[in-house]
């Protein structure tokens, strides 16, 4: 759609083009080749046609003349010669005095046309001479009339401008056909490839085209379609999987801290606009540092593990749980309509904690959490300020617990 | 020599047909003009050479010998003419009686009664002799040609019956010229 393919013309309207000179320049040399020549023979006829007219009219009238009857001459040229071929003809005695002559009337428009013609085809008249008994006694001249040539010329043009009317309709025909069989397979392939580049869409095929050339080319164009297509797909799920690595903790299959302050953003600048509050819950696991040290980096990992599943469970669906890293984690609560569900939330976590889970050798422990938790709008306004609060009140959470005795039976 | 007959008779229309067969006495008035050069012996001269021009023989003869019968008033410069093919005539005067034995060619009828002029033609007839009557515009004397004396012209009539019955071969363009100005 660049613009330059507006001011491009299409391939049927070349194609058109091209035909239509090609016709009109066969049609109008076929047409003045067959004017021209079929003029050239009916003149030729015509001609030998005034000769014999005027050895006819010689003959007939050469006893009128003998007996010296101009008003038989007349009548012999009248009954031979008056056919639409004539124009005019004289009859003269030998010492050229005019006899007779007899002239076909001229009127209408096209009498000028016709007497051009007259003298352009038959500058001279036809000639023969009236014998009587081997003597010389007069001369007859037959002048041509151009009106069958005229005639000849006028439906050989009207002719040629009906053959040119259905020419033109035939290639409008013609680049139909043409745009069916070659043009549509070709902009069916400009579609799919402007498809396949703008929109990705590498599932798009050509269909089967009827011309050979345009069909294996929509074959191998298919085939390449369907490489690119694999590589694409292979490179999309390489790319999901590479984000997901990016943002997601790989022990514990939780988004991690980028992901949670993407996530965290996102929340703000929807709560901006609908104006609803959500909460962030910081927790922080109070012994796996100890089952860390006593156990070993795999008993700490089951039980980060642990930590995860059951935080999973204990929140709804569309509430977010995150590892930060460490033994800390981060809910998020989006959409919060009462503040009792903060609540139903922590007691729901402290319900799937007090579980004990098992170590990998086999021991049972109880790890408890800590907990903060922070709200839109009212602990902050930026995610900073937020996790910051959430933090506090996470450590004054875990100091009250333990200057309130609480134990464990980690300490025991 | 019959055959020339129906080939004029083609040429001829219906109005020179029908009084032939109606009548014994088929006339085609020829209302054609010869210009004469000096009144009635000049343009009856050239008439009469015209007629001799456009008839064929049965033997050709040099000089054309045209017997006048009787007293002929356009009959004086009929001797000693050229003909198209360079034959000259000659004229001589003879009898009613003697006509069918005078070698005529040409038999140019002056001014006799109708019953005299019908027997001298009929003496001929079948003959090979070419008849010409001077003075019977009714062209009722059985001659082949009669003149017919106008104002300024002389014109023509032509007697197809007579023409037919004649042994000689005429012109069908004069036969024709005839029948056309008889349209």
């Amino acid at each position: 759609m660049s613009r330059s393919a507006k001011a491009l013309p299409t391939l049927r309207q070349r194609l058109a083009q091209v035909h239509l000179r090609l016709i009109l320049f066969a049609l109008t040399l076929a047409a003045a080749s067959l004017l021209v020549s079929g003029v050239m023979v009916i003149r030729n006829y015509a001609q030998r046609n005034l000769e014999l007219i005027a050895s006819t009219v010689s003959y007939t009238v050469e006893p009128a003349i003998v007996f010296g009857d101009n008003a038989a001459v007349r009548e012999g040229v009248v009954s031979v010669a008056a056919v639409p071929s004539v124009n005019r003809v004289e009859v003269r005695s030998a010492d050229g005095q005019v006899l007779a002559e007899w002239d076909r009337g001229q009127a209408g428009l096209n009498s000028w046309v016709e007497q051009g013609a007259n003298r352009l085809l038959w500058p001279e008249p036809s000639r023969q001479v009236v014998r009587h008994s081997g003597q010389t006694i007069g001369e007859v001249r037959v002048y041509g009339n151009s009106q069958g040539i005229l005639r000849y010329a006028m439906s050989g043009a009207i002719i040629a401008l009906a053959c040119l009317g259905l020419t033109i309709f035939a290639t409008r025909l013609l680049a139909q056909r043409l745009q069916r069989d070659v043009i549509e397979p070709l902009s069916q392939l400009a579609r799919v490839s402007h498809s396949v580049r703008t929109e990705r869409a590498f599932h798009r095929r050509l269909p089967p085209s009827g011309i050979a050339e345009i069909d294996l080319f929509g074959r191998d164009f298919n085939a390449l379609l369907a490489e690119l297509e694999g590589w694409h797909h292979g490179m999309a799920s390489e790319n999901a999987e590479l984000a997901r690595r990016a943002t997601h903790d790989p022990l514990t299959a939780l988004g991690n801290r980028v992901l949670f302050e993407q996530t965290l953003s996102e929340a703000i600048v929807e709560s901006v606009h609908t104006g609803a509050s959500f909460a962030v819950l910081f927790l922080d696991a109070d012994n796996f540092k100890a089952i860390n040290d006593t156990h070993g980096h795999e008993a700490g990992d089951a039980a980060l593990v642990a930590v995860a599943e059951r935080l999973r469970s204990a929140i709804r669906h569309g509430d977010q749980a995150f590892r930060l890293g460490g033994d800390e984690f981060v809910i998020l609560l989006p959409a919060l309509h009462n503040l009792g569900h903060i609540d139903g939330v922590k007691a729901r976590i402290e319900g799937a904690m007090a579980r004990p889970f098992v170590l990998p050798g086999g021991d049972h422990r109880i790890m408890r959490l800590s907990i903060g938790v922070a709200t839109y709008p009212d602990d902050g306004l930026s995610p900073q300020d937020l996790l910051r609060r959430a933090d506090s009140e996470m450590y004054l959470d875990k100091n009250n617990r333990r200057s309130g005795g609480a134990e464990d039976k980690i300490y025991a | 020599m019959k055959r020339v007959v129906p080939r004029s008779f083609r040429l001829v229309p219906l109005l020179a047909l029908l009084p032939w067969l109606l009548a014994m006495a088929p006339v085609t008035p020829v209302a054609l003009t010869v210009g004469g050069d000096d009144g009635g012996p000049g343009a009856s001269a050239r008439v009469v050479r015209s007629f001799i021009d456009y008839t064929r023989w049965p033997s050709r003869a040099d000089p054309v010998t045209i017997c006048v019968v009787g007293p002929a008033a356009w009959s004086g410069q009929l001797d000693g003419m050229t003909l198209g093919d360079g034959r000259r005539t000659a004229r001589k005067a003879v009898s009613i009686a003697a006509v069918a034995g005078s070698g005529c060619n040409v038999v140019y009828m002056g001014r006799v009664d109708q019953r005299t002029a019908q027997q001298a033609f009929a003496a001929v007839r079948g003959k090979g002799v070419l008849t010409i009557a001077e003075n019977d515009p009714q062209c009722r004397s059985q001659a082949m040609f009669c003149l017919l004396p106008g104002r300024q012209t002389l014109g023509f009539a032509i007697n197809i019956d007579a023409v037919s019955r004649s042994g000689l071969r005429i012109d069908p363009r004069v036969l024709r010229m005839a029948s056309g100005s008889a349209r």
